[in-house]
């Protein structure tokens, strides 16, 4: 159990720079995530971590431990690849032996802690089948405990549940996040798929063309996002454009076509000047739909389009010529219907105040 | 994979060429442009041109280039086009007998065509049983100087090459090319014009290549037809003298300089530009079934190009078990005394212990070569792997016959490779020479099992403790160890089955292979000619067993070894 760090870590291919200046520090047992839109560096990153790639410049600790040029056969950590990179030559046990023969264990405990790790995922029934014969599932399972059965120092995970379908995905992550508390081992999760971090992760950095634009829990994340690109990428939201009208430290006041808008800033370190050009991000769920305006955060329009899904019903709303996504838990449509003319109003603590 | 291993490889590799490919080439060049007072001379080269003898060689050298490469596509074009398209009865069994030629040493098939289409062979004594040729004035169906049965055996022995080639170019056409301009109104042999010969345009070129570089510079065949008057037979008798006469080196290097310069042509006109396919195939081609009738004259079409080319090899099996057969459409009597006599003449038993050695030797090499070229070529990121990857694919653009008279005059009295001179042992030379010239394909072959073979698999075992060099045996071996197998089976093949090196380079009767222990038997009177067919049946045979066991275990990426 051990934190890593990573300072000021640069990596380019050719003339691409795939990461520009990246700083982290990851707790010793913490299951953090790495996420970000395809092409963001997350998988280079990771790369880095595991000994793959040497970066140009900037150092990665294993605690007190420089392991920036350390090849990958010596970190001693263990990762689950994409396509789990399962040896189609071996046996499941055989696959999960390998590390611990390549460590030299004596065999009578390769044998039990072989055993041991296909228990821990469910799967010591499977130990003389083939990889072939494995079901999606089955393999991934096979793959954390051939990662896990080594003790590694931490657990490097590359978008392990990409090739699984949506229910097995649910089934997988709970169980991942199971293995990884159970064993108090430090995880970086390499994922595109925002559900999954939110859903398990104890914090999440938030990746952008080669920078970190966040770090944070989920909560925060969701809630209070960095900047623009943040906001759209994590969740999904509504964007209005406005000017600043004033600001006092943490809370601001922004000038909308709509009227008067009061929020949080997502950026503490943004001290923007009366009459700046500001973006205000607010969710789909964090409207409510009222018959009458209030004094301020409101807008009126009316409902375009509606789609019940029971639990929430989501809603096309109009104002003026601004598209507005709202969604209503419990809802009851009596009063919804297309063409309905009201107001959505959101509290000023789900509101955030963005640089455009 | 670690950059000190990479140059390591790569410069182990470019030293390997340079002694064992530029060097005697280089020493040939060098024999032909400098006199015997030691200074620049073109007398040589200008003496080729002027003597009558050396230019009806020339002429005839690439007459049997040009036509038999002409004659190869047209056999080989429509075959592949009509397995690229249709689906007929016993497609996957002719499939694959379409390309046992391709194994069977032309060479030895020439003593069966002799047989049969000869004066007194059996297809003149066949004519005259039915009455339709008047026995006293038999058709000489190889006609005169024999240039026609050169060329005939060449094709029927290379037609597989470029069949596999157009076969895998036309697998690469996106059907959505071929529809679109039928959509457009263009179809049938118009289309395959404008549309579909344009797109495999490269894989035809890369395969005639390789058809006429061969066929170009053929020993065998012409040596046992008496054929003299052609550059590659004046090279071989000119090398019992190489240390007195310049003019076997002025031709080897007008021989190189015209492959050469013809595959820069064809490179210029034909192979110019690859047309980069979009994108995978949007819509499912592959054959599609035919009407009875289409489908019958398909399978009559691969069985009759199958036959006829196995036909000289039907031949060579007869002999080999007649007694006699001379003006007569079979032998006159069977015997397995051949075989016996085969056995246990004092040539035979020691050259096939020679070639196994020489073959394996050679495989051996090929396979330690091939592997760590395919690795730093597919697996590295060294700046110049491009030049490693081109570097072994060279032996095949140039002619055996040129390297194995090279490497004769580099080993001659006084040079710096004396030392292996194949008249003290030709061991090292003959492996040398075998493992360069099959040396693509190893490397091919590997290539190709790398690239299939998910980099990630290596990088797991990396990952729990493996070192880069472990995991690649432990883990990425075994799993290309199919293709490792099926490349190192066709090295080997084409080892026993060298003609050009082996003939030139074995000059001691105890280190003959194979190859020059039949010419050597086919050269003495009697029984010569049924001893040499019987020991030609037993490489066949053997050689079937080992290419029909790479078939198998490649299917159908033998194609892929076959490209330049």
């Amino acid at each position: 159990m051990i934190p890593i760090t990573i300072e000021n870590l640069v990596k380019k291919f050719g003339d691409v720079a795939a990461l520009r200046g990246v700083s982290l520090r990851i707790e010793k047992g913490e299951l953090f995530f790495l996420l970000g839109p395809s092409g963001c560096g997350k998988t280079t990153l990771l790369r880095n971590i595991a000994g793959f790639y040497i970066p140009d410049s900037g150092r990665i600790l294993f605690g007190d431990d420089d392991v920036t040029r350390v090849p990958p056969h010596r970190r001693n950590t263990g990762m689950m690849f994409q396509s789990y990179a399962l040896w189609p030559h071996m046996t499941v046990a055989k696959n999960v032996a390998f590390g611990l023969e390549e460590r030299r264990v004596p065999s009578a405990e390769i044998k039990s802690r072989v055993h041991e790790a296909l228990a821990s995922v469910q799967m010591e029934s499977y130990a003389d089948r083939k990889i072939a014969q494995l079901s999606g599932g089955q393999q991934q399972r096979v793959a954390l405990a051939r990662a896990l059965v080594i003790r590694p120092r931490c657990l490097l995970l590359d978008e392990p549940l990409s090739n699984l379908d949506a229910k097995l995905r649910l089934e997988m992550r709970t169980e991942i996040r199971r293995v990884c508390k159970e064993s108090g081992l430090t995880a970086i999760y390499v994922t595109h798929d925002q559900k999954e971090a939110l859903s398990i992760s104890d914090r999440m950095a938030i990746l952008e063309s080669g920078t970190i634009a966040q770090v944070g829990t989920p909560e925060q994340v969701y809630r209070r996002p960095r900047t623009r690109v943040v906001a759209d990428f994590i969740g999904e939201t509504n964007f209005l454009e406005g000017k600043i009208l004033s600001s006092d430290g943490a809370t601001g006041a922004v000038e909308t076509p709509f009227g008067r808008f009061e929020g949080h800033f997502g950026d503490p370190d943004w001290k923007p000047a009366a009459g700046s050009p500001a973006v205000l991000s607010i969710r789909p769920e964090s409207w409510a739909l009222r018959e009458e305006p209030a004094a301020r955060n409101s807008i009126p329009g009316e409902i375009r389009d509606s789609i019940y899904l029971g639990e929430v019903a989501q809603y096309q709303f109009a104002a003026a010529s601004t598209p507005l996504k709202i969604f209503e838990l419990n809802p009851h449509l009596a009063g919804r219907e297309n063409g309905h003319k009201c107001h959505a109003v959101a509290d000023p603590g789900d509101v955030v105040i963005l640089q455009p | 994979m670690s950059r000190p291993f990479a140059k390591l490889v790569f410069l182990l590799t470019a030293a390997f060429f340079a002694l064992f490919f530029l060097w005697p080439i280089a020493e040939t060049i060098r024999g032909a442009f400098i006199g015997s007072d030691g200074r620049f001379t073109l007398d040589y080269i200008g003496e080729v041109f002027r003597n009558p003898i050396y230019l009806e060689g020339l002429w005839n050298s690439l007459q049997m280039g040009v036509w038999s490469t002409l004659l190869t596509a047209l056999i080989a074009i429509p075959l592949a086009w009509i397995s690229d398209r249709f689906l007929f009865p016993g497609k996957t069994l002719l499939g694959a007998l379409v390309l046992v030629p391709m194994i069977l040493p032309p060479f030895v098939g020439a003593i069966g065509i002799k047989q049969i289409l000869g004066q007194e062979g059996a297809l003149n004594a066949l004519l005259a049983s039915i009455g339709l040729l008047d026995p006293s004035a038999p058709i000489d169906w190889l006609g005169e100087g024999r240039l026609w049965g050169v060329i005939a055996l060449n094709a029927l022995h290379l037609y597989p090459i470029l069949y596999l080639n157009v076969l895998a170019a036309l697998a690469n056409v996106d059907p959505a090319m071929e529809e679109a301009a039928e959509n457009l109104g263009c179809t049938g042999l118009r289309k395959f014009r404008r549309v579909t010969f344009p797109l495999i345009m490269p894989g035809v070129f890369a395969g005639g290549t390789i058809v006429f570089i061969w066929s170009f510079t053929e020993l065998g065949v012409p040596l046992m037809f008496d054929f003299t008057r052609v550059t590659s037979v004046q090279i071989f008798y000119g090398i019992k003298d190489i240390g007195g006469n310049p003019f076997p080196f002025a031709l080897v290097v007008v021989l190189l300089a015209s492959t050469v310069l013809m595959y820069a042509a064809g490179k210029f006109f034909f192979g110019r530009d690859s047309h980069a396919m979009m994108a995978k195939a949007t819509s499912q081609g592959g054959p599609r079934p035919t009407s009875p009738a289409t489908g019958l004259l398909c399978t009559a079409l691969f069985s009759l190009v199958t036959f006829l080319a196995v036909l000289p090899h039907i031949g060579v099996v007869l002999v080999a078990f007649s007694t006699d057969w001379y003006q007569s459409i079979l032998p006159s009597g069977w015997t397995l005394s051949h075989f016996e006599a085969a056995l246990g003449h004092n040539l035979t038993l020691p050259s096939i212990q020679n070639s196994l050695k020489y073959a394996a030797l050679a495989t051996l090499v090929d396979l330690v070569l091939g592997i760590a070229i395919a690795y730093v070529v597919v697996r590295s990121n060294l700046p110049g792997r491009q030049v490693l990857d081109a570097m072994s694919m060279m032996p095949l653009a140039v002619p055996g016959l040129v390297l194995a008279f090279g490497y004769l005059a580099m080993t001659q009295e006084g040079k710096f490779f004396h030392f292996l001179n194949p008249t003290t042992d030709p061991l090292a030379i003959l492996v040398i020479a075998y493992s360069v010239r099959r040396l693509p394909y190893v490397v091919r072959s590997a290539a190709a099992g790398f690239q299939q073979t998910s980099v990630a698999l290596e990088e797991a075992a990396q990952n729990l403790g493996c070192p880069p060099l472990k995991a690649l045996r432990k883990i990425t071996i075994p799993l290309i160890a199919a293709n490792l197998l099926a490349g190192g089976l066709l090295a080997f093949s084409f080892a026993m089955l060298e003609v050009s090196d082996s003939l030139i380079l074995a000059q001691k009767q105890q280190d003959f292979p194979i190859t020059k222990a039949i010419y050597e038997l086919y050269q003495l009177l009697g029984e010569g000619r049924f001893v040499a067919s019987a020991l030609g049946v037993w490489a066949m045979a053997f050689l079937g067993v080992t290419i029909i066991g790479a078939s198998i275990i490649l299917g159908k990426k033998l194609g892929a070894i076959f490209r330049v």
